[in-house]
């Protein structure tokens, strides 16, 4: 019988098990969940938090009333401020503290309803319709917002936390089939068939199909929810970012799963398993938090082009960097290839210690006793 | 299901009996030498009993035979051959430490197995079920094996060892834990496999079933093999005979002149006495005589127990 074959029925096997298993059930629609929620959510917020209006001038009397009653009719809340001058305002809109401001000319011309960027749009109609007659208010943006790269902010930001979520998930996974494996001897049954390398090729295998059918499901969902709810509509950019998360995802959770599995082998309890697998959990939430609040906002200064080319922080900056169109083609490339070379090497030599730790029952393996007990086999 | 070359044959090449050889097996772990030049062979059809104190070598050897463990020097060979993974596929192993998928379905952790060993998925599913009614165990073939007792899981785990038809059987320690009702299914298992051509080793220490059920035993000893042959033989090879004499109505007051009988075992009338091979039967027979009436003389070779007993203390 073939290598491939073996490796291929352990890959089915769980596939099957754990395919079949309430756990991967739960974290499908767990998962589905978030995304439905993590689009649609945003939108909700921006309807119900009171916004702030500021009004720089005088204008008519009693529009505040007015202003304040269609809101409450379209069940807006709003808090009206007088602004001292534009610069006041500009500044305010800037920071945050005000949503938008209502600039009214003391020349009685026509008012500008001055925004950073888009902004909310009811709050707009809500604004103009105080003036009488409509259409008199014009509108101006400090930052003029370009939709696309919204978009393409939210998906590079999504597809990290996708990503992360993924890559952790369905690497944990492999981690706890490997400890489970060697807790209930099983592992002693079916290495009298099948070479080490090959039952944790399989396991990866099998494992990553799961992962791929969530990923898939979490992506076509958050797309089709996100178009759907008009939140956003689809950059020219998303093939191309899709494209680049599922491959990431497969080089990522390939370097991952496969380091986390080595170390479930120097584990011989579950409860152990959580703690030899903490060097590589490290190293996951610190290539997840780097690529979150630093590479993101500068996605092509040197860090971020620097962390492209190292293995565990390259699956989630890349992508991101991709996402944000700030990567070079080259680039890409060049981070897939360290990635692969990075994914064979950590093979080599994680499944030497595997081989060699496996089978070790009783306490806690020492990586150096595991490295020496699979001599070059 | 592709099969290399004709190796696969149940029937040997002429010439060769079909046979697991063990050559001066030797392995170190660390400081702690757990076989030292070990060699013996299994023929098939036969039922072996490999012997040993704990810490012998007796696991290390099986682990070797299935690649699990790497011996630093010597030679497994089957049907003259060395053992790479496709002949090994078509032996049938049951490590001392039991273990299976605990939440797997039963027959389809028996399919998985006889898939792993070379298998087509039908035939494994055929195989499944028929072992699972060979073993009794028909009626739970969708249950997981989790929520089976601990007997019948070991009914299942010695189905895992056998789903293949395996050439070679290798089995550590299979019956501990049974009852006596589980040693008589497992026994009568091992000896119709060995009926059918099967080479079957197991280890063991409940040293009287050996005796019963097996033809030939090895005894490994701190790594080497003290003994190794059919039963009867090393019994005769002994050099030492148990001695069973009663004497009525002497109190084994005879004996207490003769410094070569001293009494393993002295009981009323009767004593039991460890005499070397040669002894004068003829005069010690005549001297219980003149001392009384003899109502028993037993003169006979060790039996596997005490033979244990003799070569791991020697």
């Amino acid at each position: 019988m073939s290598r491939t074959r073996a490796i291929l029925l352990v890959a089915r096997r769980e596939l099957l098990e754990r395919g079949r298993s309430r756990a991967f059930v739960l974290s499908l629609l767990l998962s589905v969940a978030i995304i439905g929620i993590g689009v649609i959510l945003p939108s909700l917020i921006g309807k119900t938090a009171p916004q702030h209006l500021g009004i720089v001038g005088t204008p008519q009397a009693g529009i505040d009333t007015a202003i304040q009653s269609t809101a409450t009719a379209v069940d807006l809340t709003i808090a009206i401020e007088p602004v001292a001058d534009l610069a006041t305002a500009e500044s305010r809109l800037r920071e945050g503290s005000l949503d938008a401001a209502l600039v009214v000319p003391p020349d009685g011309s026509v008012p500008t309803y001055l925004v950073k960027s888009r902004g909310n749009a009811l709050l707009q109609q809500v604004a103009a319709a105080a003036f009488t007659p409509a259409p008199q208010v014009l509108f101006r943006e400090l930052e003029p917002a370009d939709p696309g790269k919204d978009t393409a902010f939210l998906f590079a930001n999504v597809g990290v936390v996708l990503l992360f979520i993924s890559i952790f998930t369905f690497g944990t996974w492999v981690l706890t089939g490997v400890v489970e494996e060697k807790q209930s001897r099983v592992v002693e049954v079916v290495l009298s068939t099948i070479e080490s390398r090959d039952l944790l090729i399989g396991k990866v295998l099998g494992i990553g199909i799961l992962g791929i059918v969530q990923l898939l499901l979490m992506v076509s969902v958050g797309l089709s929810v996100g178009t759907a709810t008009g939140r956003f509509t689809l950059p020219a950019t998303t093939p191309s970012a899709v494209g680049n998360l599922f491959l990431w995802f497969v080089l990522g959770y390939a370097f991952y799963s496969t380091a986390l599995g080595v170390l479930g082998a120097l584990a011989s309890r579950m409860e152990e398993a959580s703690n030899a697998a903490s060097p590589v959990s490290l190293l996951a939430t610190a290539a997840y938090l780097f690529s979150l609040f630093v590479a993101v906002n500068d996605p092509s200064g040197t860090a971020a082009r620097i962390a492209t080319f190292v293995p565990p922080v390259s699956p989630m900056v890349v992508p991101l960097r991709a996402a944000l169109g700030s990567i070079e083609p080259w680039e890409v490339v060049g981070a897939v290839v360290v990635m692969v070379v990075a994914i064979w090497v950590l093979f080599n030599v994680g499944g030497r210690v595997y081989s060699g730790a496996v089978l070790q029952s009783g306490g806690r393996v020492r990586l150096r006793d595991a490295w020496r007990s699979s001599g070059g086999g | 299901m592709p099969r290399d070359g004709d190796a696969g044959t149940a029937v040997p090449p002429v010439g060769f009996e079909a046979m697991l050889e063990i050559h001066d097996l030797s392995k170190r772990y660390g400081s702690v030498v757990a076989l030292d030049g070990a060699t013996f062979t299994v023929r098939p059809g036969r039922l072996v009993g490999f012997l040993g104190p704990n810490g012998a070598g007796k696991t290390t050897t099986m682990r070797c035979i299935f690649n699990l463990a790497r011996p630093d020097s010597g030679t497994i060979t089957w049907q003259g051959q060395g053992i790479d993974r496709q002949r090994r596929l078509r032996f049938g192993y049951m490590p001392e430490q039991r273990g299976l998928y605990p939440r797997m379905k039963v027959a389809e952790q028996l399919s998985y197995f006889a898939q792993q060993h070379g298998l087509p998925a039908k035939d494994a599913k055929a195989a499944a079920i028929r072992w699972l009614e060979g073993l009794g165990l028909a009626d739970r073939a969708t249950a997981k094996l989790e929520t089976l007792s601990h007997g019948n899981q070991q009914r299942v785990q010695l189905g895992a060892a056998l789903v293949h038809d395996p050439e070679l059987l290798v089995l550590d320690e299979p019956f501990s834990g049974l009852d006596p009702l589980g040693s008589e299914t497992m026994a009568t298992i091992l000896r119709e496999r060995a009926a059918a051509g099967v080479g079957v080793v197991f280890s063991s220490h409940q040293l009287d079933l050996v005796e019963d059920l097996c033809e030939d035993v090895v005894i490994i000893n701190r790594g080497r093999i003290a003994a190794a042959g059919p039963i009867d033989e090393l019994r005769a090879a002994s050099a030492r005979r148990h001695l069973e004499i009663e004497v009525e109505g002497n109190g084994n007051a005879w004996l207490a002149g003769r410094a070569d009988l001293t009494p393993l075992e002295s009981r009323g009338d009767l004593a039991r006495l460890l005499v070397p091979a040669d002894v004068d039967l003829a005069g010690v027979l005549a001297a219980a005589s003149a001392a009384g009436p003899v109502r028993r003389f037993a003169f006979q070779p060790p039996t596997l127990s005490e033979l244990f007993m003799e070569i791991v203390r020697a």
